[in-house]
């Protein structure tokens, strides 16, 4: 083990440990041995010590920079999010845009009984947060609790600007803040969750443990360009009309997906209101109304469908209708017999009682069924209700249910069931999810091809020559239907307190999509010359809106419908004498 | 022996070296890791500046030269001399460990230092090199009955303990343990048996749950880190995890002098200072960290083979004991860095940049190099050159 040997001497023949005295003869007795060898021992063993922690060192050298190639790459940046971190998985619309994300937080907590001076400490952070209620901090930091919330989500210059205090007894815990990027535009149907990020209303509540545990993006049908485009038009008429609320709606007539869901008022959820505030109310899926006139659509549908009416045949409208002590009167009364397309281009509601009458209420109760008025809609809320429907349906109950009243459904349902009568006649249920391209749709056959052709064909003149003549835009075709229902206000009809609305799809040759705009008690104005009905409110949004939103989806304005044997203004030399 | 060569008999009835002789005796070879280690440090130094001398490069060389003087200068000393003021100088290094207790510089949340004005004083350093002095003189001449008595062991156990306490108080646990590890060690060559360790060991542990009430908060949030670094990947385990990213970065080559991306933009905290190995290992890759691990390698073995050489006892255990130091410096520090102990805060010996650390290991060094120059001197019980 002479590892250094001198270079102007050879080495001296001396081993560690050896006792040497100078010129002293060597010798060993037994317990100076003894000492050597323990010493020799010793030294390797300590070598062997040294040899395994350099082992050590160098293999996880080894480990680190090569092996672990998982580290090395997960997380290049301080800013990046590890996705395992995140509880709570992202919100995102039919084209993948963000509804709902959540960033990572840390929370302000104390515990109370470190804190050494709790008037100094309050002091010190109302300084630097100054949202922050003084007395409250302080009987939280005199509380002598293990642990007190002072303030949830901090922003990092806030954590900063906290820990340069120095107050002992404060700490921070890592936490999460659900944000809205577009704020109010689709509250009603995100949601929102509550302080501990656990849901509480719209898709937060209804796919809570799925937001939980499965950490991809929930893809919902909205497109928020539509939801976007419906939002401010249907602000724009509630303000125009002073109205108490208001409602849009877009579905996707051939999936049943809704492209867009509009309820005013609304609020916005990253700083939503407290309670029972009217403006968590959803009323496009919660709020139950009688809808009027729309429901001639159903009407009309179910009499072409049962064979009971054509649309040649006619009803006689030339009185009110008498009927089990009440009197049926038309708002636009033609005083004559009325063919069924002038019954719903006039919506005369003698002429769709006498219809509903004619159909039975057996027939009208099926139909009804079928299109999903009769049961929740199903969709993905838990916000939702069920329709109020008569509990035994008697004569007068079928005839005023024939043009909507006695029935209270949600505007969901509304714009659900005139999808099927429009694309066909095929049912889908109304959803918030997106539909995986190519995926089977369960669609059921409500009514026949013939009928929804016939229908459309209605719809199209109620626009082009009817109530509805202020939701046409030129080129796409628009077909629909007005609806202006009295509210009941303790059981009897008020004249001036309306809910108007408007049904329409477009383009009615080969509906692609249903707009449902809704007024909670619009107010006349100047221009509409003090009308408040459906066709002077509503029917202007939708017509907005559509002009808007189908060139959005690529849809090209057309000089004429393509659809054989459909024409535009169908009947409409027999409308215009009867004018 | 009677057939030993006259040479040698000269040489060991010439107790007294002249300067030339020891100058001759000097290990270049020590000289040449120290330095070398050194200028591995220095590069790192200035690549850690983004390619510039200050702030921290220049002044770290200017450390150097002055250890290397320090160095010299104990080198030449007689071993004999250091032994006889070695209680001295642990009195020093405990006053002054009291007196940064009593009225200290708080920095970074422990009180560790002395402003002396033109030098920030650790004597927890100080006391590191005393430690190893004292115990290897009390050691020294101890036979081997005197070290199998259990009462023997009491005074050389308190000069360990008094002195670890208090540098555990300032805190700092890496200082702490090192001092115990090094004692430990030395205790070990002095033939202490080895199931009293194992009464030491035991006891220890049954301490840990009163000593964990005593440990600081942040030292607690440390070991429960170490214990998962991933539970707080933005917070107390921030460095672990940017030091194993920078370090994975690295790879088997490296990225290349000057071009460590997670270290120059600031992820890698105290880069220059207790996470410099990530740094150098980033822009060397494991290659570079195998080469530097090897030249420590060396430096241990060249203490190890002088503490084998030296005859006498003094001069083996005080150079196993610097030898140990050193080595604990290295290892506590890379094997933090990878995440192997938990963060005790121990610079990389010789790169880091500091200067008490640096000016306490080329002392250490020194006495590294005494005891071999003076590896034949023989050493009395008392220190004197003839009992």
């Amino acid at each position: 083990m002479n590892l250094f040997p001198s270079r102007r001497r050879p080495a001296p023949r001396i081993q560690a440990g050896d006792d040497l005295q100078a010129n002293a003869p060597l010798r060993l007795d037994g317990v100076t041995s003894h000492a050597l060898e323990t010493g020799r021992s010793r030294l390797l063993t300590t070598a062997a010590m040294f040899f395994l922690a350099y082992s050590v060192i160098g293999l996880r050298l080894l480990d680190v920079s090569v092996l672990d190639r998982s580290t090395g790459h997960a997380a290049p940046t301080a800013t990046s999010r590890d996705p395992a971190d995140i509880v709570r998985a992202d919100i995102t619309d039919r084209n993948g845009a963000i509804l709902a994300t959540s960033l990572p937080t840390v929370s302000l907590y104390a515990q109370a009984n470190e804190v050494q001076d709790p008037a100094e400490a309050t002091r010190k952070l109302i300084g630097v947060l100054p949202d922050l209620n003084a007395a409250e901090i302080q009987e939280r930091l005199s509380s002598k609790r293990p642990f007190v919330y002072l303030r949830r989500n901090l922003t990092p210059r806030q954590q900063y600007d906290v820990n340069a205090l120095g107050i002992p007894g404060l700490y921070f815990e890592k936490d999460e803040r659900r944000v809205y990027p577009h704020g109010d535009l689709a509250a009603h149907i995100v949601g929102m969750t509550d302080v501990d990020n656990k849901g509480v209303s719209g898709i937060e509540r209804r796919f809570d443990s799925r937001l939980r545990t499965d950490h991809q993006p929930l893809r919902l049908s909205i497109d928020i360009r539509m939801q976007e485009i419906v939002h401010d038009e249907v602000a724009k008429s509630m303000k125009e009309f002073s109205a108490l609320g208001a409602v849009g709606l877009v579905m996707d007539v051939h999936t049943g997906e809704v492209l867009a869901m509009v309820s005013l008022p609304d609020f916005d959820p990253n700083d939503p209101p407290g309670g029972n505030d009217v403006r968590l109310f959803n009323r496009a899926t919660k709020g139950l109304y009688e809808m009027g006139s729309t429901f001639k659509l159903f009407n009309t549908a179910a009499a072409l469908d049962y064979g009971v009416a054509t649309p040649t045949s006619s009803f006689d409208a030339t009185q009110p209708l008498h009927l089990a002590g009440a009197v049926i009167h038309d708002d636009h009364p033609q005083a004559r017999w009325l063919t069924v397309p002038e019954i719903l281009i006039y919506s005369s509601n003698i002429g769709a009682a006498r219809m509903a009458l004619d159909l039975g209420a057996a027939n009208q109760r099926a139909f009804l069924d079928r299109v999903g008025l009769l049961a929740p809609t199903g969709i993905e809320l838990p916000e939702t209700s069920t329709p109020q429907v008569p509990r035994v349906w008697r004569e007068i109950n079928t005839a005023t249910i024939g043009f909507g009243h006695g029935i209270s459904v949600t505007p969901l349902h509304l714009i659900t069931g005139v999808s099927a009568l429009v694309n066909g006649g095929e049912f889908h249920r109304a959803t918030l999810l997106a539909r995986a391209p190519g995926a089977a749709i369960e669609e059921e056959r409500v009514t026949k091809k013939k009928t929804s052709d016939e229908l459309r064909q209605m719809m199209r003149m109620v626009v082009a020559q009817g109530t509805g003549k202020y939701a046409d835009v030129p080129g796409y075709f628009v077909g629909g239907k007005t609806g202006t229902a009295e509210k009941a206000v303790n059981g009897s009809y008020r004249r001036k307190a309306v809910l108007s609305s408007f049904i329409a799809a477009f383009p009615i040759d080969a509906p692609r999509y249903c707009v449902l705009v809704m007024i909670d008690e619009p107010q006349g104005t100047k221009e509409t010359h003090g009308f408040i009905t459906g066709g002077w409110t509503a029917a202007p949004a939708v017509a907005r809106i559509i002009a808007q939103i189908a060139p959005l989806t690529g849809m090209l304005p057309r000089r004429e419908m393509q659809t054989p044997g459909f024409v535009d203004g169908w009947a409409t030399r027999d409308v215009a004498r009867a004018d | 022996m009677l057939g030993r060569d006259s040479r040698l008999s000269m040489r060991l009835n010439h107790t007294e070296m002249s300067w030339r002789e020891k100058l001759w005796q000097i290990n270049w070879g020590l000289l040449a890791l120290i330095t070398a280690v050194t200028g591995i440090g220095l590069l790192t130094l200035y690549s850690a500046a983004q390619g510039h001398i200050q702030p921290w490069a220049l002044k770290q060389f200017l450390r150097f030269l002055l250890g290397m003087g320090i160095l010299f200068m104990v080198a030449m000393v007689d071993i004999r001399f250091w032994m006889r003021h070695a209680y001295t100088l642990y009195m020093i290094a405990m006053v002054l460990l009291v007196a940064v207790q009593v009225r200290g510089t708080v920095g970074m949340g422990a009180q560790r230092w002395i402003d002396l004005g033109f030098i920030q004083l650790q004597p927890s350093e100080i006391m590191k090199i005393a430690l190893v002095l004292s115990l290897a003189r009390y050691f020294h001449g101890a036979t081997v009955q005197e070290t199998g008595r259990p009462l023997f062991l009491v005074p050389p156990l308190i000069m360990v303990l008094a002195p670890t306490g208090l540098v555990m108080k300032q805190p700092d646990l890496g200082t702490a343990l090192m001092l115990m590890m090094s004692s430990g060690a030395i205790f070990f060559m002095a033939g202490v048996r080895l199931w009293k360790f194992g009464v030491l060991i035991a006891g220890g542990l049954a301490a840990v749950p009163v000593a964990w009430g005593f440990l600081h908060d942040y030292q607690r949030k440390r070991l429960e880190v170490f214990l998962n670094p991933d539970e707080d990947p933005l917070g107390a385990g921030y460095h672990i995890t940017q030091s194993k990213i920078a370090l994975g970065s690295g790879g088997l080559f490296g990225k290349g002098f000057l071009h460590g991306t997670q270290s120059r933009l600031d992820f890698l905290p105290e880069k220059q200072t207790d996470f410099i190995f990530t740094m150098f290992g980033e822009e060397w890759g494991m290659i570079g960290g195998l080469v530097l691990l090897t030249l420590y390698a060396l430096l241990v073995a060249y203490g190890y083979a002088i503490a084998l050489r030296c005859r006498s006892q003094f001069g083996r255990l005080v150079a196993l004991g610097i030898t140990t130091t050193f080595f604990l410096y290295f290892f506590i520090n890379t094997a933090m860095v990878m995440g192997l102990v938990p963060v005790v805060g121990v610079p990389l010996p010789l790169i880091s940049y500091g200067g008490t650390a640096m000016l306490s290991l080329l002392f250490g060094f020194g006495l590294l190099m005494s005891a071999y120059i003076h590896r034949d001197v023989p050493i009395g019980r008392r220190g004197a050159h003839e009992d």
